[in-house]
């Protein structure tokens, strides 16, 4: 009796065994900031990833996509420890993230080592994308790639000559920065400062004191996390100097400010431009498909953001790799470096030859009206 | 507020408490539920009530927790005579704290607008929220009360023997360990009630205490470790030098110059901008 329960146990691991032997699995490791400040991106992302795995849970041309989250923090030292980790005992096909470009510049050297693909969703540091890396590719626009038409923006459509630049003092903040300063000043524009800050700066109080007493400011470009950026607004319509306090100036923003923002800032948001890539406004069917399947998820009230829609995009992307073939690490590379007009929420993906999407089709202007809504600018 | 805190446990116990961020922390999301929730749409009071009274919640809220964890962890540890521990123990309840109100509360900021902070006052071309006006005057009354407190009446005079010699305190009949007790629950609810104060400016997250929790330990570095009247010195010094230096260098340079002053007084007085005077009998 006892020999032939030994041999029924040792029956079925050998066939579990046979069958994960058998199972066709892609690992795709995901690093988020899961704790810390950066952590409303890691909550964000992982309802857009696990939005689209649910979608997906027939697989994809026999593959199962297997997830494992990794808290990376938003910081180079616990994206680098994280990384390190999810090669080892995970041994994925794709890394996801991270989210902050100090962070995902951490990793690429690392990923790159490995030859193993980091697909980022989150970043807008150059260096990313330019320091030569075969294994990155990057669906968010570039530094240059938001800054530039927000430059254009400003002189051409908005008549701006003068502009003071508010920004995150990290390699986001700074390139940023630069990608709007230059092409406003060749094209004839005045940066009459430049202020950067912490991201533990809370009362904006004496740098909207500072910019009051600059005289006439026409924009100002803003390039901070979302709770500092509602401080800002407060803090610029309270000095008066933005539309939303009665000034002139109108404040100007990235995509990296999520929807939702109006709201917390309230009447301070009035008359914000800003630059979108996901919209929910958008009629698109894969978009409205999406913000249908996200609310039946997570709540009829809810409204998805960009950072939800962006993680939902790397798990279609990588499917569609798989579905055009890909088995593995490089074949994954060979795929996404294939990859041209490829649809999903956040537009059209055409990786360039360094990884960068480079199909800006979506991007468009959102200014904020009087109720707090969005009024798209056809420009 | 809060530096005043940290130097109050330090001055009475020569102990610091990390976990003195997320106190405030608590103390701000109790003064956003209490006044978004409960005093608006429980007791259906106006924006200013509402608010006014969350204030006394926060600082009802700072005293509680630091009851119960002075109770849970500091009281055992403290009695078994170990100095280390108890300081390790603050690390603890701070991560502890801090990732309570992450499960609990997410890490999506929450906007907390206060009345006051919609109000604007201007003078000339200087222009402050109502928000500040009231941070300025609810400090400056809480500063005024605890030093009343502890100049003219008997717990703050027994609090002043424990601080400067426990065990003879205690052989005066002074409790050391209710008196210790006491000091936290204070010095919490001081934090409790710089939250209230505090949300509506921060970014409020489970993370919003750290933001001037490491500004706070600057501020009583410079005015002298357990020196209450060197660190409301310091707070003001320090709140000038930042806005100078935001005028004239850059924002960017706040952290910079603010720790190039600490350094400067760790090198050329230790003591603090006020040196306690310490007498012994030889």
């Amino acid at each position: 009796m006892k020999l032939a329960l030994k041999g029924a146990i040792l029956a079925f691991v050998c066939a579990t065994f046979a069958v994960q032997a058998q199972e066709k699995v892609i690992r795709v490791g995901v690093l988020m900031p899961i704790s810390g400040p950066g952590s409303y991106f890691g909550v964000m992302g992982k309802e857009g990833i696990d939005l689209a795995l649910e979608q997906l849970k027939g697989g994809v041309n026999g593959y199962r996509l297997q997830v494992q989250y990794e808290d990376s923090a938003c910081s180079p030292l616990q994206a680098t420890n994280a990384v390190k980790r999810v090669l080892d005992q995970f041994r994925p096909h794709i890394v996801i993230g991270e989210e902050c470009s100090d962070a995902s510049l951490a990793i690429a050297p690392i990923l790159e080592q490995a030859k193993v693909p980091q697909l980022n969703a989150g970043s807008v540091t150059m260096k990313l994308t330019e320091s030569g890396y075969k294994y990155v590719f990057r669906i968010f626009p570039n530094a240059a790639q938001q800054s530039l038409p927000l430059a254009k923006v400003a002189y051409d459509r908005l008549g701006a000559r003068t502009a003071v630049i508010l920004y995150e003092k990290t390699n986001a903040g700074n390139d940023n920065a630069d990608g709007f300063e230059k092409p406003f000043v060749a094209m004839g524009g005045k940066v009459l400062a430049k202020i950067d800050f912490g991201r533990d700066v809370n009362d904006f109080t004496a740098i909207a004191t500072r910019i009051a007493s600059l005289g006439r400011v026409d924009v100002l470009p803003t390039f901070a996390l979302e709770g500092q950026q509602v401080r800002l607004a407060q803090a610029l319509a309270q000095a008066k100097v933005v539309r939303g306090g009665g000034g002139n100036a109108v404040q100007m923003g990235s995509i990296w400010l999520p929807y939702g923002f109006d709201q917390k800032a309230g009447q301070a948001a009035e008359g914000y431009v800003r630059i979108v890539q996901f919209d929910p406004n958008e009629k698109r069917k894969i978009v409205q498909d999406f913000i249908r399947a996200f609310r039946a998820r997570y709540g009829a009230d809810r409204v998805p953001t960009h950072i939800n829609s962006h993680a939902y995009d790397t798990i279609l992307l990588i499917a569609e790799a798989v579905r055009r073939g890909a088995t593995d690490s490089e074949s994954i590379r060979e795929r996404f470096s294939g990859f041209k007009g490829v649809e999903v929420t956040t537009g059209k993906i055409s990786f360039g030859p360094n990884g960068q999407n480079s199909d800006l089709s979506v991007i468009h202007f959102v200014e904020t009206q009087k109720d707090l809504s969005w009024k798209g600018l056809d420009w | 507020m809060v530096a005043l805190g940290l130097t109050l446990i330090y001055g009475v116990l020569n102990q610091i408490n990390f976990a003195h961020a997320d106190f405030v922390t608590v103390g701000a999301f109790t003064a956003f539920f209490t006044a978004t929730r409960f005093a608006t749409k429980v007791l259906g009071l106006p924006d200013t009530g509402a608010y006014l009274l969350s204030m006394f919640a926060a600082l009802g809220a700072g005293a509680l927790l630091g009851l119960a964890v002075n109770a849970a962890v500091f009281a055992p540890l403290r009695d078994r005579g170990d100095e280390l521990r108890p300081l390790i123990a603050t690390i603890g309840v701070s991560v502890l704290l801090e990732n309570a109100q992450l499960a609990l509360f997410g890490p999506i900021p929450y906007q907390f607008d206060s009345p006051f902070a919609r109000e604007t006052l201007r003078i000339g071309r200087i222009f402050f929220s109502a928000q500040s006006v009231l941070v300025v005057a609810v400090s400056a009354a809480a500063i005024a009360a605890l030093y009343g407190f502890m100049r003219f009446t008997f717990l703050g005079k027994a609090l002043r023997a424990v601080a400067q010699d426990r065990e003879t305190a205690g052989l005066m009949g002074i409790n050391p360990n209710l008196l210790i007790a006491l000091t936290i629950v204070i010095a919490s609810a001081l934090a409790g009630m710089a939250g209230a104060l505090l949300g509506p400016v921060l970014v409020l997250s489970p993370f919003a205490g750290a933001s001037v929790i490491v500004k706070a330990f600057a501020i009583v570095i410079i005015g002298g470790f357990g020196n209450m009247q060197g660190t409301i010195l310091a707070g003001i010094l320090v709140g000038v030098i930042e806005a100078f230096t935001v005028q004239y260098l850059g924002s960017g340079l706040i952290d910079l110059v603010v720790f190039v002053m600490l350094l400067v007084m760790l090198a050329l007085r230790p003591t603090g901008l006020i040196a306690e005077r310490k007498e012994e009998n030889v």
